[in-house]
């Protein structure tokens, strides 16, 4: 199946073990990853919100070079999916703005027509890969590990640019497959909430605050660690954790997985491949209860 | 705790902020009393607009006249003359608040056509113009600075040789009692819809202000005139706004007919409320409705009128009964609504006991007399709170500051005392309440007759019987709710009484009192006001007053 | 039909009745709110019924001890905002069948919020916010005579509908994850309302808002998580006021915040590189705020041993030119 594939610039900056893990299951999985390698970045909602014009044209531009390619576009990021999905939602319910991008794009080589649709891993995983597929690629099963989902916000809200009214499901789909990978999915509130990352140069106090509660919480409640989809969830949550237990007073200790990088493992990857030797938190004890050595 | 102003407002949805507002303004130590927080009010909940005779080509006295006939000519005309004259610089004054009113072209203030009107008047904001006003006079009130005892339940006003010099109120917080001192008060608690049931009204307009101003011996006038809105929703009740008519909509039998041309040929579906409400009740009688209800057709005002002027009602269908208004036409049946009725003021909101203001809804001044246009109750609210607010301070300045009153916080104090200490017998208020409001509603609604208004006196009167052995549920002093409810249902059983007895008096039909026995409207013995006036252990006093006609001879009210 | 309801019920007089069960604690930072005594029940009531309908029900039929705020029945008045089922929601809005998981419907009042009695709460932090904001016009001068209104356009008024919709439910504030771990922080309605008057063509202060609502506690300390817009009953979307709010700040030259510098940071790599670099973005968002610099470096050391501080030298993307058209022509105070 092939994808344009948007990786987003975090998986090609401070987390590249997103990017070198989300390569490496394309194979069991079937896909063909066409990167948009001229896309440029989202501008995160920072960009939307100082200047929805430039964001517009800067997003339709991604959205017009996915349409080109004749696939549907993946992301491996929330915070991209959120963003594209809201911005590519306005172009297609608003002719004028669609217009006025055109009309700035339009002479480099690139025009919209508002077909694109935007998919995260997570629901190409149950949309349109199929479940069949991901089982039978499955060949090492993480019995004995409880994970805590955790979203990150922009792949939950706002919920109709995301399409969550007409398929709810998605707002489950960590759950399904922490437990389709044998795994213990963790039921805690922190799971749908933010991570903090947004106001991180802000209010730094508040900012890891946020995520400290929550991997505290998911801690609590027995998770060995986290799985997010989201790699500025990541930073904050695993690359600033030592200074959100300073702040809030607590070890904590939890490995946060990236989302292919659970797969990977379930598919029989080497943690080594997948980069799990390249956190702020080591990942060795979660690795031990599936007899994994990073 | 005993606490001391110069004047007291008991409410604080508009009428009673804007009287604290001017009390404020004209240096009075003011403080609102409020059962609830002042944006629960129920202000929030008027929809279409609020009248004013503004624009171009527009006179206060075709407002007045429309009002006039409105109120098929029981409402005294000094007083509507006052209400439309001043109207114009309430809207601006409000507009200068920062009410975001609709505007035209021209960045004026913008109209929308309303019931009963010649021209169009009502000043609006989407279908929200209540909540619109309520919040930003909310906002003034800060910044005023103004004390709000907030979640402060009044139990009686105090009153002390023949005048009103405070009020006792139930600290829903603590459960504590309290002495409010004051040398003026000002009754502005809304309407009394939970007599009825079904009812537009929220669950707090329990008539708590009619009742208390009653038992202080100021007589309650044209109780009788209760209105039914025409378009509620089916099964709630909720309220849809007229202004769904005013932009348009049509109302329509099992058929499909715009059955108004029977009733109201000139004006359809913006004749008066009384005059729609009666054509529905008939048309359902007589088998043209659908379960009881008719259907306000609002598909031809197309999507963007509908989401833009109608988000509210848009949404309420959807949301209660799963209807889309842009796509379906919605079940509506008429609602008891509005209480035209209530506390005898002049025109600077003065009652007849001293030192008692009264103003908003509770009031009646009359300037809506048997029937209320859409529209000119918020303005009602704003023109007589800003009255009352301004003579209530001119009164308060001749009057000495009361020492003494606790021998009625020790009284009070006695009587919830044995209410909380009342054993269990089986009665709750809850189907007390709801056995008064459907009687209510059955016997004394839209139609009513000789026969059924004395079986609703009796009623009322079996009920007041059975109250005496409501106990309380709750024992608790913190937010003791069951407390409240109790109390309430006391508030209104009085007003139950009230209105039952004065329809029964009016042996015709006017404005909102249709008698099917007293079909006609009989100006030569019936253009008067009936009063009625408490009397401690014995039956009421039945009165009367004169109309006050200025410009507008009674005529045959047709739309 | 039937439904089931479970109350997290709270008493300050510490009576309950003996089927209240369970005691729920809150996981920290929630930890001082006081746990709650669950007490289940049924009601038979129809199928379009909202759980205030359920609440109602039980207060007038089975239990009159149960304390909830409730008028209008129909989302205006803004009382019944509580937890259904773990989220902000007006009662009278929230129809049983939809929230019924695992054959109940949860409520009870937010831990984010002081409970006085079972479902009520108290409203003074989140009215003391609103305050906070000064929410009311201040006429901008000279006003109009007293029969002559402001002319303004009705787009300028009607952009406001939004906001003048709120009911002061609380929603928001209860589901808030800034609030949550920063009382300090305003709030997104106390901010919705200050987006009102500061967008208000008639008012006189607009400058010493924008300033004010740029500082501490202020529209920097929002999260960007759409809670508030996810919650609102009356789609107020107070975080779409709020970025409204900080554009029209930093427009207006109140830009000696992290949250510009943020910005600018941002822009200025996308536009140079077409990516983001994570490895300058931290110090230019805090300019000279020394102590803001030193705090951020102990985890700038953790990323650098784990190997994942990005390049010194950021690389361009291909096709960066394309990036650079667009910012020239509609790329606003980042050209």
């Amino acid at each position: 199946m092939k994808v344009a594939f948007f990786t987003g610039c975090v998986s090609k900056g401070a987390c590249p073990e997103l990017y070198a893990s989300a390569k490496a299951i394309a194979q069991p999985l079937g896909l063909e990853l066409e990167e948009l390698t001229e896309a440029p970045c989202t501008g995160a909602g920072v960009l939307s919100e100082q200047n929805p014009e430039l964001a517009d044209s800067l997003n339709g531009l991604t959205l017009a070079m996915a349409e080109s390619k004749g696939a549907d576009l993946m992301t491996i990021c929330s915070t991209c999916q959120g963003v594209l999905s809201n911005h590519n939602y306005r172009l297609k319910t608003e002719a004028q703005r669609l217009g006025r991008v055109n009309a700035t794009i339009g002479d480099q080589g690139y025009r919209y027509s508002g077909s694109t649709n935007v998919k995260h891993l997570l629901w190409m995983l149950f949309e349109d890969i199929g479940l069949d597929r991901v089982r039978a690629a499955i060949t090492r099963k993480l019995t004995g590990l409880k994970i805590a989902p955790f979203y990150g916000c922009y792949i939950l809200r706002p919920v109709e640019a995301l399409g969550l009214r007409e398929r709810p499901e998605r707002k489950t789909y960590l759950e399904q497959l922490i437990a389709l990978l044998g795994a213990e999915p963790v039921e805690y509130r922190g799971a749908t909430k933010c991570c903090g990352f947004p106001m991180l140069t802000f209010n730094r106090e508040a900012s890891l605050a946020m995520g400290g509660k929550h991997i505290i919480e998911a801690k609590e409640k027995g998770a060995d660690l986290l799985v997010t989809p989201c790699p500025l969830c990541h930073l904050n949550l695993d690359g600033q954790q030592p200074d959100a237990a300073r702040v809030m007073k607590r070890k904590i200790d939890v490995p946060i997985f990236h989302l292919p990088q659970l797969l990977g493992l379930a598919f029989g990857l080497s943690p080594q491949e997948l980069r799990l030797d390249r956190h702020v938190v080591p990942t060795a004890a979660a690795l031990e209860k599936v007899e994994l050595k990073v | 705790m005993i606490c001391d102003h110069d004047v007291l407002v008991l409410g604080a949805g508009l009428a009673g902020m804007r009287a604290a507002l001017e009390a404020a303004r004209n240096g009075a130590d003011v403080a609102i009393v409020t059962k609830v927080h002042p944006v629960r009010s129920h202000s929030n909940a008027a929809q279409g607009g609020i009248n004013a005779a503004l624009g171009e080509g527009d006179t206060w006295e075709s407002h007045a006249f429309d009002t006039v006939k409105g109120s098929d000519y029981l409402a005294d005309q000094d007083a509507v003359e006052i209400m439309c004259s001043e109207a114009p610089r309430d809207i601006v004054e409000f507009e200068h608040m920062g009410v975001i009113f609709y505007r035209g072209p021209d960045g004026k203030l913008g109209t929308r056509a309303f019931g009963g009107a010649s021209q169009a008047r009502t000043y609006f904001v989407g279908d929200i113009t209540g909540q619109a006003l309520l919040v930003t006079l909310y906002d003034q009130i800060l910044k005023a600075g103004v004390r709000v005892y907030e979640e402060w339940f009044a139990t009686t006003l105090l009153i002390m040789d023949g005048s009103c010099r405070g009020l006792v109120a139930l600290e829903m917080l603590t459960g504590e009692l309290h002495l409010l001192r004051s040398k003026a008060v000002i009754d502005a608690a809304g309407g009394l819809g939970r007599v009825f049931e079904p009812s537009t009204n929220a669950l707090i307009c329990t008539g708590d202000g009619y009742a208390l101003a009653y038992r202080a011996g100021a007589p309650l006038m044209d109780m009788e005139m209760v209105q039914y809105h025409p378009t509620t929703l089916a099964g709630s009740g909720f309220l849809m706004t007229e202004a769904a008519r005013g932009e348009g909509a049509y109302l329509l039998d099992r058929d499909g007919k715009r059955f108004l041309e029977k009733y109201a040929p000139s004006k359809m579906e913006l004749a008066a409320r009384d005059v729609i409400s009666r054509a529905e009740t008939t048309e359902i009688a007589e088998g043209h409705g659908i379960d009881g209800n008719v259907l306000l057709d609002c598909r031809h005002l197309g999507a963007e009128k509908i989401l833009k002027r109608l988000p509210q009602i848009h949404e309420m269908a959807l949301d209660y009964l799963g209807i889309d208004i842009i796509k379906e036409p919605c079940p509506v049946r008429p609602g008891m609504h509005y209480q035209m009725g209530g506390v005898k003021t002049d025109s600077n909101g003065a009652t007849s006991v001293p030192g008692l203001y009264a103003a908003g809804e509770v009031a009646c001044v009359s300037v809506h007399g048997g029937n209320r246009l859409g529209a000119n109750s918020l303005l009602d609210t704003i023109v007589f709170g800003r009255r009352s607010g301004k003579a209530s301070v001119e009164y308060a300045r001749n009057v000495v500051a009361l020492q003494g009153g606790e021998e009625l916080l020790r009284a009070e104090q006695q009587r919830i005392n044995d209410l909380l200490g009342r054993p269990y017998t089986g009665e709750t208020h809850a189907r007390l309440r709801l056995e008064l409001a459907t009687m209510m509603d059955q016997k004394c609604g839209v139609y009513r007759d000789e026969a059924g208004l004395e079986e609703a006196l009796q009623k009322v009167l079996e009920l007041r019987k059975r109250y005496e052995r409501v106990a309380v549920g709750d024992k608790g002093r913190v937010f003791n709710q069951a407390l409240e409810f109790v109390l309430e249902l006391d508030y209104m059983l009085d007003c139950a009484e009230a209105i039952v007895r004065s329809a029964i008096v009016r042996k015709e039909s006017r404005g909102a009192q249709a008698r099917t026995d007293y079909p006609d409207r009989n100006d030569a013995q019936w253009l008067k006001h009936v009063l009625v006036t408490y009397r401690p252990g014995a039956q009421p006093v039945i009165s009367y007053l004169p109309v006050t006609i200025t410009q507008w001879k009674p005529e045959v009210r047709t739309y | 039909m039937q439904f089931t309801i479970e109350v997290g019920r709270y008493n300050p007089e510490g009576t309950y009745a003996p089927q209240a069960a369970r005691v729920e604690s809150y996981p920290p930072p929630w930890n001082a709110s006081p746990p709650r005594h669950v007490q289940t029940y049924t009601v038979e009531l129809p199928e379009h019924a909202v759980v205030l309908d359920a609440l109602i029900a039980i207060r007038e039929y089975q239990d009159e001890s149960l304390a909830v705020r409730c008028a209008c029945r129909s989302a205006i008045c803004g009382s019944c905002a509580m937890w259904i089922n773990g989220h902000a929601n007006l009662a009278c809005k929230s129809k049983l069948s939809e929230f019924t998981e695992n054959g109940k419907t949860r409520v009870e009042c937010p831990p984010s919020m002081p409970v006085i009695r079972d479902l009520i709460w108290d409203m003074g932090p989140f009215f003391a916010k609103h305050r906070n904001v000064r929410p009311w016009l201040e006429q901008k001068q000279p006003v109009p005579g007293p029969l002559e209104e402001y002319r303004v356009a009705n787009e300028s008024m009607e952009e406001l509908i939004q906001e003048v919709s709120c009911i002061s439910c609380g929603a928001c504030l209860m589901d808030c994850e800034s609030y949550a771990v920063n009382a300090n922080f305003l709030g997104p309605q106390a901010l919705a309302q200050a987006y009102r008057y500061a967008a208000d063509p008639r008012d006189e202060i607009t400058n010493e808002r924008l300033r004010s609502y740029s500082e501490s506690g202020g529209v920097w300390d929002c999260t960007h998580c759409y809670e508030c817009v996810a919650q609102c009953p009356k789609n107020v979307a107070p975080l779409e006021q709020i970025l409204k709010l900080r554009k029209m700040a930093v427009d207006a030259g109140f830009t000696n915040n992290a949250g510009t510098r943020h910005a600018d940071a941002f822009a200025n790599s996308v536009k140079h590189s077409g990516r983001l670099n994570e490895l300058t973005l931290m110090p230019k968002s805090l300019g000279f705020n020394i102590v803001e610099q030193l705090r951020s470096i102990p985890s700038a050391i953790n990323m650098m041993r784990a190997g994942k501080l990005p390049p010194l030298i950021h690389p361009v993307i291909p096709g960066i030119e394309r990036i650079r058209t667009i910012f020239q022509r509609v790329g606003g105070r980042f050209k």
